[in-house]
């Protein structure tokens, strides 16, 4: 086992943990205002490196979007916007591709590609992953407003809570 | 062989990606309440949406027997009708022999060929002989005459058409009870001629114009027309009265046979003192 397996797989437990155990209970204690549910486990999917193949990432979306439905006792909502989110990735890597082409080594973490650009990136990535999650959890676009207004509130606390991690960690993989 | 799996490689990604999200779609339809009502509301909903779609096409094909259906039930009903007036007649206390049969019967048929922009102008109709049909029946829709029948054959008849230069209905102004041929003189196919209306007649232009039921053809009371025009030519004791009809002949597709039980025995009283008076 190298170095980015070790670190992928503590922090897919470690964002698991987070997600389920702490940020569960904040979105539920605030039983006046159910806009908002602090989301970070995406980033999991985010930081995988570059070079992981489309199967294998789609694949890992699954499992850390149904570990979290686990403990969110929500099955399925919380897995189909991780997969949706792991299958998008890819498109927007090619969107936000640099002229000279990535460093297939490495992962797309603000210390390797810069804070700006990891903004964007996590930013479009963040808000497609809640913006599917509203649309899951509600299962029709009759509230599409109500969709809209809850994954603005979220995608807005959430990044805080991503950009946080980023500057905190600082992980090269 | 090689290149599909290529494609399949290709597109592995996807692929997983698809079976992924149904497995998950699945998930959450099974096990979270709230999505799986909106589920099995929106199915409920999708599914009552196709069949009554189907339902409706079904019935589409289903038109031409349906119409046919319909034209035998009017045609039926038309039975009726014309001869209820005749019964009234009748006092209610005494029951005719004749007041048991009908008067007219009509019988619906198809118009295989039509014309309309010659000076005679002609049908075909898919009843002939075979169907009871007899020359000098009259042929009608539900809007007003189509014509007369001339000849027939076993499976086919052929009627003059009201757009026929020698074709004469006899007619009435409705209420008025002036009665004379109508005919038709112009070159357009509504507009026709009412004769023999005698200059004290009170005629006013908006009258209506129907069968009279003299000739023993049609039934009394058929539509034919609304007066359009009329003036008096000098010298004439008639008017000269242009009717309006709104049959549309160009595009006929159903008609009614009408036949009048009577007809002969009417016709043969009447020759037989014409000839004795001759």
């Amino acid at each position: 086992m190298n170095n980015v397996t070790v670190v992928n797989v503590l922090r897919f437990v470690a964002l698991l943990l987070l997600q389920g155990l702490v940020f569960k209970n904040i979105g539920v204690g605030w039983e006046s205002f159910p806009y908002l549910h602090i989301i970070v486990f995406p980033v999991f999917i985010l930081l995988l490196p570059i070079r992981t193949p489309k199967t294998l990432l789609v694949f890992l979306g699954f499992l850390i979007g149904i570990s979290v439905d686990f403990l969110y006792d929500t099955l399925g909502v919380h897995s189909s916007a991780a997969v949706f989110t792991a299958f998008v990735r890819p498109l927007v890597l090619k969107f936000f591709e640099p002229r000279g082409g990535y460093n297939m080594s490495y992962s797309p973490t603000a210390a390797r590609m810069g804070l700006g650009w990891f903004l964007r990136y996590a930013a479009i990535l963040m808000f497609v992953h809640l913006f599917f999650y509203y649309s899951v959890e509600a299962f029709t676009f009759v509230y599409i407003v109500d969709i809209l207004m809850k994954t603005m509130v979220s995608f807005s606390v959430s990044m805080i809570f991503v950009v946080i991690f980023q500057l905190l960690f600082n992980p090269l993989d | 062989m090689f290149n599909l799996l290529q494609l399949f490689i290709k597109l592995s990604g996807f692929l997983v990606f698809v079976v992924l999200e149904a497995i998950c779609f699945s998930l959450v339809v099974k096990y979270n309440q709230r999505q799986e009502k909106v589920y099995v509301n929106t199915v409920n909903q999708l599914t009552g949406y196709l069949q009554s779609k189907t339902a409706a096409t079904v019935q589409y094909f289903q038109l031409y027997d349906e119409n046919k259906r319909l034209s035998k039930e009017n045609a039926h009903l038309l039975d009726r009708l014309a001869n209820v007036g005749i019964n009234v007649q009748n006092p209610l206390d005494t029951a005719w022999a004749d007041t048991l049969h009908p008067k007219y019967t009509f019988l619906d048929a198809q118009v295989i060929k039509n014309s309309i922009n010659q000076n005679h102008n002609y049908l075909v109709l898919n009843k002939g002989s075979k169907d009871g049909i007899t020359s000098h029946s009259g042929v009608v829709t539900d809007d007003g005459v189509v014509g007369i029948v001339r000849k027939v054959s076993k499976h086919f008849s052929v009627a003059m058409s009201i757009l026929h230069r020698q074709t004469k209905i006899s007619a009435r102004i409705r209420n008025k009870n002036y009665f004379g041929p109508l005919v038709w003189k112009s070159t357009d196919i509504h507009t026709f001629n009412l004769e023999d209306i005698p200059k004290h007649a009170p005629v006013t232009k908006g009258d209506t114009v129907e069968t009279s039921g003299y000739s023993a053809i049609f039934p009394p009371g058929i539509m034919l027309g609304v007066v359009d025009k009329l003036w008096m030519d000098p010298g004439s004791n008639f008017f000269t009265i242009e009717v309006k009809s709104s049959l549309k002949m160009s595009n006929i597709q159903h008609v009614y046979i009408v036949r009048n039980i009577f007809k002969e025995e009417q016709e043969q009283l009447e020759q037989s003192v014409i000839q004795q008076d001759e």
